[in-house]
Formats: C-alpha cells, structure tokens, sequence
C-alpha cells in the first residue's frame, strides 16, 4: 500500500540547524521566572552530595577508631552519626528532586499555555493546512519531551559539569602530564559526538514528523470512522496505518541505532584514556618518575572524571529530542499571528476610501469594493507556481444598507461561503476593499468587528456541552434567541431538554438540529449583521418557516446576509445579490431579478418547477 | 553480564599493568583495549536488540490497538471524544514503549548487579549478608505502597492528559466559531484549567516518586549502617577479618545506586501498567467482526433463504423497527416499509424525527434488532457484516472527506484507484467540471475534512464517492442541501442514469424534487405516517401536504398577486 499523499504533510519541517545554543538559550528563558526552584534545586543537590560524601568519611571514622583498634564503646554512636548523615542526604535528595520536577512541570505549564494562545491567534489559512493530529502532537508529546529535559536533565547536568570541572582541575594539579594524558581521547571523543550527534538529532527530528504524521492519520481516521465502516474499509485502514507504523518503527531503529553505539562508544574511549594512562603512568613507574601512589590515585580520578561524561551522554538522548521538540515548538510559536490580531495600522484608507460628500445616514452596512481573493494552497504550493486554482473571487462589489435584509444566492462553488469568511476577516482580501458601515474592515479592531458580526457557519459546529452552554456562548440573549431559532420546541421533546449534552461537534443531535443551535447562537449575541450561511438546509419547511417569520422581531432593523440554495428562502431579501463563477452577476430584488430574465430567473423557474 | 566479565578482567588488567615488566605492561594494556572494544560493541547489540524489540512490541501493539478501535461499533465513537481515543493512542502507548525499552533496560542492570554483588557478599559472610538483607522486605513493602500509589496517580495523568488533548481538538476543528465569536479568551481559560490539572497531577507524582527515592535510599543507607555496626563488632569479636569487612562494605556501597534505580524503574512501570490498563480497556470492548452474524435470534425466525421466490421479495424490507440511541428515547417506535428493486423513494419528515437514524441502520452503522430488517427477505442479522455494509452506499448528511487527493476520496471504497471510473463517478455527480478547472485535477489534495472545497463540492464528492463503488443500493441522507436546484436535478438525473437497476432511498427537505420519486415515505414521530406517490399523498391533505404546501406557499402567494 502507498502511504497517504504526502502534499497535505510537506511543510512539517522544523530546520535550525546548529543552532543549539540559540535554542538552549530561548529555553532558559522560560527557565528564568523559577530561578527560585532552580536554586533551591541546586543548593538541595550541593547539600545532599556533602552529606552523602560524609557517609564514606564516617565508614572509614568507624574501621580507623573503633574496628581496627577492636573497640567496640562508641562505635553505635558514629553509626548513628552514618544513619543521620543518610537521612540528611536523602532529605535532600527528595527536596531536590521535588523541586526540579515542579520546575519542569511550572516551564511547560507557561509554554503550553503560550502555545494555545498563540494557536488561538493564528490565520484560518494557517488551520487548513495544517492536520489537527500534528498540531496536537506539537502541544502534547513535544512539550513532553521539553519537559523531561527540564526535570531530569538540567540540574543534573548543572551537577556534572561541576563534578567534571573540579575532578579535572584536582588531575591537573596532582600530574599535568598524566592529566593531559588522560584528556588526549577528548578530541576524539568531540568529534565522536559531533559526527552521532548530527545524525541522532536528524533521526530524532525525522522520528517526530513520523509520529505527527501517524497521529494525524488516526485522528482523521477517528473522526472519518463512519466513513471507513459504511464502505468497509476497515481493512485498507489498516494496511495504511501499518505503513506509518512501519515508518515511524524504521525511524525510531534508526535512532535507536545511533543512541546504541553513543554510549558504549564513550565508555570504550574512556576505557581506552585508562589503557592509556596505564601505559604512560607504567612506563612512569617502572623508570621511577611517579609513585604508585599516584598512580592508583589518577586511575581512580580518572575513572570520576569520565564517570559524568557517560552519565551525560546518557542524558544526550533526552536532549536531543527535546531540541528537535523545541525546534517545533518554537517554529509554532514564530507563526505570524493572523493580522487582525496586531494593532490595527493607523493608515489613512478609511477616510481616503470613503467617497466624499456622501451623507453619513447613506453609508451602507455592509460594501464589497472590487474584491479579489484566491485561497491559499492547502498542500503548501508543492508543484510550483502556474498551476493556481482561478481565484475564489473576481472583483466582487455590492452594497447593502444598514436594516435591509440581504441574500446571497448563485450555483455551487461561486464562492458564496467566501464572501462571508472575507466579511468575518477569516481571510485577507487581496485586492479591493470590505467597508462595514463604511469603515475598512482591515482597520476596525478585532473585538469590535467580530462584536458586529454575529455567524453561522455552513456546516454547524457545536462545541460539547449542553444546549444551553451553545446558545449561551454567542451572548447574553439567550431567551429570545431559544425561541426564535425554534430550539426551546424541540429541547422540550428531549429527556434532558435544554441541558442536553450535544456530544462532539454536537453529534448526538440531527442536523437540522445542529443548525437550530447554531442560529440560536448566532442571535443571542444580538448582532448588528447576522450572516446566515445555508443556516437552514437541513430543517424542514415548517421549522423554517417559523425561524423567517420569527426573524424580523429578533433582527429588528438589523441588516442580515443570508446564503441560500432554497430560493423560498431568500423571496422576501430587500436585495438579492446572485453569484456566478467568483463574480456578481446580477444584484436587485426578486421582482427586478425575475424581470431581468437572467441566471436568477432561471433558478427560479428550474426549483419551482421541477 | 559482559560487562561485568569485562569489568572483571579489565580489573584484572589494571592490576596487571600495574606490574614491573614493560612487556607485561604493554600486553595488559593491548588487552585492555581489546576488552574495551569488545566490551562495547557487546553493549552495543544488547541495548540495541533490546530497544528495537520494545519499539517492535509497541508497533505491534499500535496496529492492533488501531485496527481494533476502528472496528469498535459506530456508538463508541459517539460517546467517546476524539480527544480521549487519541491519548490512548498516543500518550499511552509511548508511557508503554518507556516501560519495554528503559524500564526493562534499567531492570535487567539493576538485578544484574544485585545478583553479582549477593554471590560475592555471600562469599565473604553469609551471617552478615542476611543481615544486610534484612531491609530487603521492607523495600519489598514500601515498593509495593507506592507502586500502589503511582499507578492511581499516573493513571489520572494520563486521564487528564486526554482532558487536555479533547479540549485542544475540539478547539482546533471549531477554530472559526472561536474566532466568529471572539471565543479566545474562554478558550484559554479552557485549555488552562486542563493544564493546570495536568500540572497538580504531574506535581503529586514528582512528590511520590521524590519521596519514593528518599525512602528507598534510606533503606539501602540504613543496610550499610547495620552492616558496620555488627560486622565493626564481628571483626572486634575477631569472627570476620578486617579486609573481609571492607570488602563487604565496599559492595554494598556498589548495591546502593541500583537500589535507587529501582525507584525508577518502578516509577516507569506503574506508568506503564496505567497506561497499559487504558489501552487494555479498549483492547476489551467487543469489536465489529467482518463476519459478524449472530446466531439465529430467539424472536423472529427469519424464512429459510430459497423458501421465498427472490423476484417477489423486496430488495429491502423493515418490519416494526424500533430504535433507540444510547441512553435516549425512542427514535424510531416500529416503522415498516419496503423498497422494491430499482424503485426511488422518498423519505420526508420534521427535523428530529429519525431520518438519518434509519438510513444509518439500513447501512449498518448502527444495530438493529434482530427480525427488523430483512434483505431480500434474510434477517439483516444473518447476513456478514461486511457484506451487508457492502450492498449499500450511503452518502451521509455530514459530508466527511479524507485529507488525500479527489481520486482517493472518491474511490474510498475500492482497493485500487481506477481514475476513468472515478471521472465517471463525478461526472455524475457534476462535479467533474470543477475538478478539470482545478490546476491538478482529480490528484487535486483536500485539506482535512475536505476543507479546501465549497459546501456543495463536498457534498457533490461524497455523492461520487458512493456512485463509484456501483452497489445496488444508494441512501442519500439530506445529501444534497448545499447544492442549488439546477445542480440537484442534473444530479439526479445523473443518479437515475448512472445507477439503471439501483435502488434509491433518499431524505430530503426540498419537497420540490420529491415529485419525481416512485413513492414518498413520510416519517414523523417514529412512524411512516403517510405512505404513496406525489399526486397520491397531496391529495390526501395530510402531513405532506403540510409540508409541500409550507415549503411552495411564497410562491402560489406570489402568483396570486
Ligand atoms: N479553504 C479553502 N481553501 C481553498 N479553496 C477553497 C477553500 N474554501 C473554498 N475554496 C474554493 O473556493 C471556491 C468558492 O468556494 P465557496 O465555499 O465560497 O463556494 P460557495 O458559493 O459557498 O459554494 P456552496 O454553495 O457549494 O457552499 C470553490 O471553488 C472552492 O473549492
Ligand atoms: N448519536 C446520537 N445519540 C443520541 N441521540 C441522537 C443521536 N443522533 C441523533 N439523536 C437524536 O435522535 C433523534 C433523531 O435524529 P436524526 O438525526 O435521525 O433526525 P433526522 O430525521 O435525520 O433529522 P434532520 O432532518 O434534522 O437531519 C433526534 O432527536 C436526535 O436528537
Ligand atoms: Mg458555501
Ligand atoms: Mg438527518
């Protein structure tokens, strides 16, 4: 089987290479507010390593003063003095490893939180692209990994070092030629981790796109399960997910290959410094120019010295998936936020816009002026340029009045539902320009347009939760709006009535239901323009017959646009704009329309005579 | 176990070199990197073997967690957020794989050098080997109490981090209602309650398991410290030498580390077997099996196959269906009607009142009762899974298309791709047009869930996608709502053309194209209230002529004036 096509994942690539300074450094800041832990965490560790090295000194107290001289009187005594120091250390030893996990755990707490914010704030584009199981992957298993950095690997680390750094000064202060000959393998041991870590880091990033990829494919087919069943492909799944799998498993030995041959490779270069030292420190001692003394001694510090080396290395693994999860991370959190977040530019388009000398009361509500739009490519552009779709809109330009109660009708795909996004700001117009009451949208402030504009989508979608939570979350007018989207008629039929829990995407209701909801919604945030998108295709004509008489009371002198395929629909619009292929084509009411004998009229003719 | 011979020998090595002789020297050494090469490389296949083989378990365990999830019954999937399903997929088995791979890695070290140094403690005293063991049970005891406790707390992290993975999804494929409805603020506030639940969890493991090691370290502390003290007194007795003594000391102390590496290794596994219990709970939810035919049901015995002459049969009957979702009222309270072959039908009724229901149980996404639905005149319930699903196409109300090329989507139901019948397919469901404008056609990608396409192309697609499989029976579920009239009757045409001998059920709410189907059901409150042709049920002035005549009001009030 052919893995899925790969368009739809091409642009997972998170590529900084060889800046892990620059990473380690952005990550130290989130680190920074919690320099309290951090400390606390360090001066745990420096404690309870004194106290853990007294236990030696205590054990050699006892066999010095009581074992070797046979002195049994106050032995118990120092024993106890052992047993305290224990205590000591591993008191400790809890505070530090306490500490240390809540620092992890408050870092990633910040960074997910700055992560969602920032999703929050990214353009829709930027979400149709994207396939929700990598992004989930990115806050999940990648901040996971950023997080056992943190807790396991930096004090730790911070600890080794400092134990590398004193054995290795002690070396050089006892024999500065046998130290060197106990350093000479570090070169080779450099260029040994450069060369694995080079390919562990690619391996660990490749293995990270592997998995999105693989959870992308799941939640898909989680979400599409009834598609699979109703067409019995349960067996195709399989075998594409088993190809993922396969993949991810191939990535996954490959670096597990690498971090297989990392550590043994630095215990054998540390064996071989030892081998060395023997052979010079031999030699030395058979021409007499060391003790032997010295000698046991530099063998034992030596092996201190490459203790910490093999415990980093160890540790290298964690850290170099956690540098590939925060190349993603931070990747995410470079993503420009969608504009309509920044400060609205002060640019003088609104005045200069606004023809002059048309009376304030004449503005229109809603004014599309020439507007070009083309969607951006969901699989990130792959087979170069020339090959666009025509754009989605061609000079789009209407008009409608502040209360009027306008309709969008035209053949599928003449981009209806694109009028609206653009409208919404979901989308940047390319050319031309949108004027709500005769502001440029571009420079009304987000809060303040999306307050205006109240939405219901083509294809409905309930968060989870109860009825009345939906409805209560587009605004504080949730009475008028229950009765007048027709949902308190049919919550009544339900068991739970209106605390009916709507399942995901509110699933456990009928579609026609759904739409109820969302209507309710959409009204009960009292809105100046209701944009209605296909709001009504799946509810029978009764029901939708008293949302439109029911309207007009909620609306009350508040301009609507509504989409509609249904021309019953849109009979009584003031304005009924029809849309052809991106453009308008014909613009008038229904009488004007009919008259004009053109597309209108001919939809007309075709629905009501079937 | 190399490692240790190594260690051994290469202990036996130093001691060597330690010698006069430069040429005994010079071998030491010369073996002692040999043994360091050989000691590595050794190393090297075991973690390897080992790793691979816990990623080889946790891929295994993967596809079988999938492909048993995917055959879970359509109600599971209802009931359960996506969110949740993904964690155990994800988070859950990689807490296993941390378990077979470092856990066992860890372990096996562990014991390894437990065993080592008890052989050679036992050798030096077996008096004061027992007694520096006896602290073991209590390790035993104080493991097994905060085993306990791990595995209830990993268990609620897990569980909260599927919390947080629901709230994410649902916030990401509803992104626009978030942002149409300046929902940002509650959002965070969302997805941060989540977090920081995660966070107080995560917290109260980090303080078991730092209090774990603290225990377990003082354990392993406090057998050194009865060591010295009653070994000090045997040697001052004179029963033990002095060298024995440190010897003894000096291996304990080698006992100490893995001792608290068992605080981790048993961290792993609690979170391991937490997780591991996660997955088994799905592991054990009974699946949909392809042959999937219950034996005969002790209600209605259902005609022998071959009593009935196959051309009187309808293709399709329903015999007093009654149904009810999970945990909900009734839906559908005995409904019953029959599809001839070829027939068109149609299948009208208020919003609410089961259409999707029903369509879903002919196509078997849902159970039915056993002696309700009766395939050319077998009980449904005997017939294979597989093959009962394989007679119908249904295109459902809410359009759900794959993130993959047009060409995959509409021959989703076929092994192989078949890029002639798949234009064909199209076509018929006009959508073909739109697809040779698009700058790579029918290998054009959709965005998840088919965003990249307008509401009807969607809809038009999943009707291709039916249309390609050529089964002999079509539900349409409300499938062309987002289509405009011209369109949807070119498209029905293009159905009745494509699909000659096929049998047609279709839900709708645009009465007007009702006129053209061989009969009408009309459902309403679980019932088929009104049963019969266009002409036949509107004269009879009930329920669809209600519905008819709302719908075709506007304009018989326009022709009136
Ligand atoms: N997110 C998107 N990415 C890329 N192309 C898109 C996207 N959404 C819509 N399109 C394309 O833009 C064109 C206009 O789509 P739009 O959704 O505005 O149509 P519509 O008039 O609402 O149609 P319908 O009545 O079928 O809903 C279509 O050709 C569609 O394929
Ligand atoms: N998965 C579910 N769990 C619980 N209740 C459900 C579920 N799906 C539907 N229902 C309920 O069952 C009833 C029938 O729903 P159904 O979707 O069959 O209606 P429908 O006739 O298709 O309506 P519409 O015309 O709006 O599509 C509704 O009251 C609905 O709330
Ligand atoms: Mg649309
Ligand atoms: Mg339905």
């Amino acid at each position: 089987m052919t893995p899925p096509s790969d368009g739809f994942f091409l642009d997972d690539r998170a590529e900084t290479q060889g800046v892990d300074w620059r990473l380690l450094r952005r990550l130290l800041r989130y680190v920074a507010p919690h320099r309290g832990l951090l400390a606390g965490a360090l001066a745990a560790l420096v404690l309870g390593t004194a106290c853990q090295l007294a236990g030696p000194y205590l054990i050699k107290i006892v066999i010095d003063r009581h074992v070797t001289p046979r002195v049994l009187p106050g032995m118990a005594g120092w024993v106890l003095l052992y047993l305290a120091a224990l205590a000591g250390a591993m008191g400790f030893l809890f505070l530090q490893m306490y500490a240390v996990s809540a620092l992890g755990q408050r870092v990633i707490l910040a960074i997910r939180a700055e992560m969602f914010s920032r999703v929050q704030r990214l353009p829709v584009a930027w979400f149709d692209r994207t396939p929700t199981g990598r992004l989930m992957t990115r806050l999940t298993s990648d901040v996971e990994a950023l997080q056992e950095l943190i807790s396991s690997g930096l004090v730790s680390t911070i600890g080794d070092v400092a134990v590398l750094a004193g054995t290795a000064a002690i070396l050089l202060w006892m024999d500065a030629r046998l130290a060197l000959v106990v350093f000479s393998v570090l070169p080779l041991l450099a260029v040994f981790v450069e060369l694995l870590k080079k390919r562990i880091r690619a391996a660990n990033r490749e293995a990270r796109r592997k998995m999105a990829r693989l959870n992308a494919f799941l939640q898909e087919h989680v979400t599409g399960v009834a598609v699979v069943k109703a067409f019995g492909q349960e067996g195709k799944s399989d075998r594409r997910f088993d190809a993922l799998n396969a993949d991810y498993l191939a990535e996954n030995v490959r670096l597990t290959n690498y971090f297989s041959l990392y550590f043994p490779g630095v215990e054998m270069l540390a064996s071989f410094a030892v081998a060395l030292l023997l052979w010079h420190g031999g030699g030395g001692l058979i021409s007499g120019a060391i003790t032997f003394g010295t000698l046991v001694a530099f063998l034992e510090y030596a092996q201190k010295f490459y203790n910490p080396i093999k415990d980093m290395s160890d540790k290298y693994n964690i850290l170099q998936s956690a540098l590939a999860s925060s190349e993603r991370i931070f990747q995410l959190l470079d993503t420009d936020v969608s504009p309509e977040y920044g400060e609205p530019a002060p640019r003088g388009r609104a005045e200069k816009a606004r023809p002059a000398g048309r009376a304030e009361s004449s503005v229109p509500a809603i004014e599309f002026r020439d507007v070009w739009f083309s969607y951006p490519r969901v699989d990130g552009g792959v087979s170069g340029a020339g090959a666009e779709r025509p754009p989605a809109l061609r000079g789009v330009s209407f008009a409608l009045e502040e209360g009027r109660a306008g309709a969008i009708v035209g053949a599928t795909g003449s981009g209806k539902t694109t009028v609206l996004s653009l409208l919404c700001r979901f989308y940047e117009a390319e050319r031309g320009h949108i004027f709500l009451f005769g502001r440029d949208i571009r420079d009304i402030p987000r809060g303040e347009l999306r307050g205006m504009i109240s939405l219901v989508l083509q294809e409905p979608f309930l968060f989870s939760g109860s009825i009345l939570e939906n409805v209560a979350s587009g605004g504080a007018n949730v009475d008028a709006a229950l009765s007048a989207a027709g949902v308190d008629r049919f919550a009544s039929g339900l068991d739970a009535g209106l605390s009916t829990d709507v399942g995901e995407r509110g699933g456990r209701l009928s579609m026609g239901q759904r739409q109820m909801v969302s209507i309710a919604r959409a009204l009960a945030r009292n809105p100046k323009v209701l944009l209605l998108d296909e709001a009504t295709s799946s509810v029978d004509p009764e029901t939708e017959h008293g949302i439109r008489e029911a309207l007009p009371r909620v609306l009350a002198g508040r301009t609507s646009l509504v989409v509609a395929h249904r021309l019953s629909t849109v009979l009584s619009a003031d304005r009924i704009i029809v849309m052809h292929k991106g453009k308008v084509r014909e613009w008038g009411t229904h009488e004007e329309l009919l008259a004009a004998g053109g597309i209108y009229r001919r939809l007309h003719t075709l629905q009501f005579d079937y | 176990m190399i490692r240790d011979a190594v260690d051994a020998v290469s202990a036996a090595g130093a001691g060597g070199g330690a010698g006069r002789a430069a040429e005994r020297l010079r071998r030491a050494v010369a073996l002692m990197a040999l043994l360091a090469v050989l000691h590595a490389f050794f190393r090297y296949l075991s973690r390897r073997s080992l790793f691979v083989a816990a990623r080889e378990v946790e891929k295994e365990l993967r596809r079988r967690l999938f492909s048993h999830v995917i055959r879970l019954p359509l109600p599971f999937f209802q009931g359960t957020p996506t969110g949740d399903v993904m964690s155990r997929l994800a988070n859950d088995l990689s807490a296993v794989w941390l378990l077979l791979g470092p856990g066992v890695l860890m372990l096996t070290g562990t014991c390894i050098t437990w065993l080592i140094a008890i052989v050679f403690m036992l050798e030096i005293s077996p008096a004061l080997t027992g007694l520096s063991l006896l602290v073991a049970p209590l390790v035993v005891v104080v493991s097994r109490e905060y085993g306990r406790a791990f595995h209830r707390q990993h268990r609620g992290i897990q569980e909260s981090l599927a919390a947080m993975n629901g709230t994410l999804q649902e916030n990401v494929t509803g992104i626009r209602l978030v942002k149409a409805f300046t929902l940002e603020e509650r959002e965070e506030g969302r997805f941060g309650a989540d977090c920081r639940e995660y966070y107080r969890r995560s917290v109260a493991v980090a303080r078991t398991s730092a209090k774990f090691h603290g225990a377990i370290g003082f354990l392993a502390g406090a057998g050194i410290a009865l060591v010295l003290y009653f070994g000090g007194r045997s040697v001052i007795r004179g029963e033990l030498t002095l060298g024995g003594f440190v010897a003894f000391n000096a291996y304990l102390a080698m006992l100490a580390f893995p001792t608290m590496a068992m605080g981790w290794v048993i961290n792993l596994f609690q979170r391991g077997n937490a997780a591991m219990g996660r997955i088994n709970e799905y592991l054990r939810l009974p699946a949909e099996l392809p042959e999937d035919a219950p034996g005969p049901p002790g209600g209605t015995p259902s005609p022998p196959p071959g009593a009935v002459s196959p051309p009187t049969c309808p293709i399709l009957e329903v015999k007093g269906l009654v149904f009810s979702h999970e945990g909900g009222e009734k839906v559908l309270r005995g409904v019953s009607f029959a599809l001839g072959k070829g027939e068109v039908t149609g299948l009208v009724g208020p919003t609410g009142c089961g259409k999707s229901t029903l369509l879903s149980l002919l196509a078997g996404l849902y159970a039915a009762p056993p002696g309700t639905i009766f395939w050319e005149g077998r009980d449904a319930v005997e017939i294979p899974l597989t093959e009962r699903r394989g007679r119908v196409a249904l295109v459902s109300q809410d359009p759900f298309l794959f993130s993959d090329t047009l060409l995959e989507n509409i021959c989703f139901g076929k092994e192989s791709p078949n890029p002639a019948a798949a234009s064909e397919a199209a076509r018929a469901a006009r959508l073909l047009d739109e697809i040779e404008e698009m700058p790579r056609g029918i290998e054009t990608v959709v965005g998840e869930r088919g965003i990249s396409l307008s509401g009807g192309q969607k809809q038009r697609a999943t009707i291709a996608r039916a249309l390609y499989g050529e089964r002999p029976v079509l539900l349409l579920d409300d499938a062309l709502s987002a289509v405009d009239s011209e369109t949807e009757r070119e498209i029905f045409e293009g159905i009745l053309k494509a699909s000659g001998e096929a049998t047609v059920l279709f839900s709708t709410h645009r009465m007007a194209s009702l006129s053209r189907c061989d009969r009408i059901l009309v459902l309403d409150e679980g019932r088929i209230v009104e049963e019969g042709t266009h002409d036949g049920l509107l004269s009879l002035r009930g329920r669809y002529f209600d519905l008819y005549s709302r719908q075709m009001l506007a304009r018989e009030l326009e022709e009136a004036t």
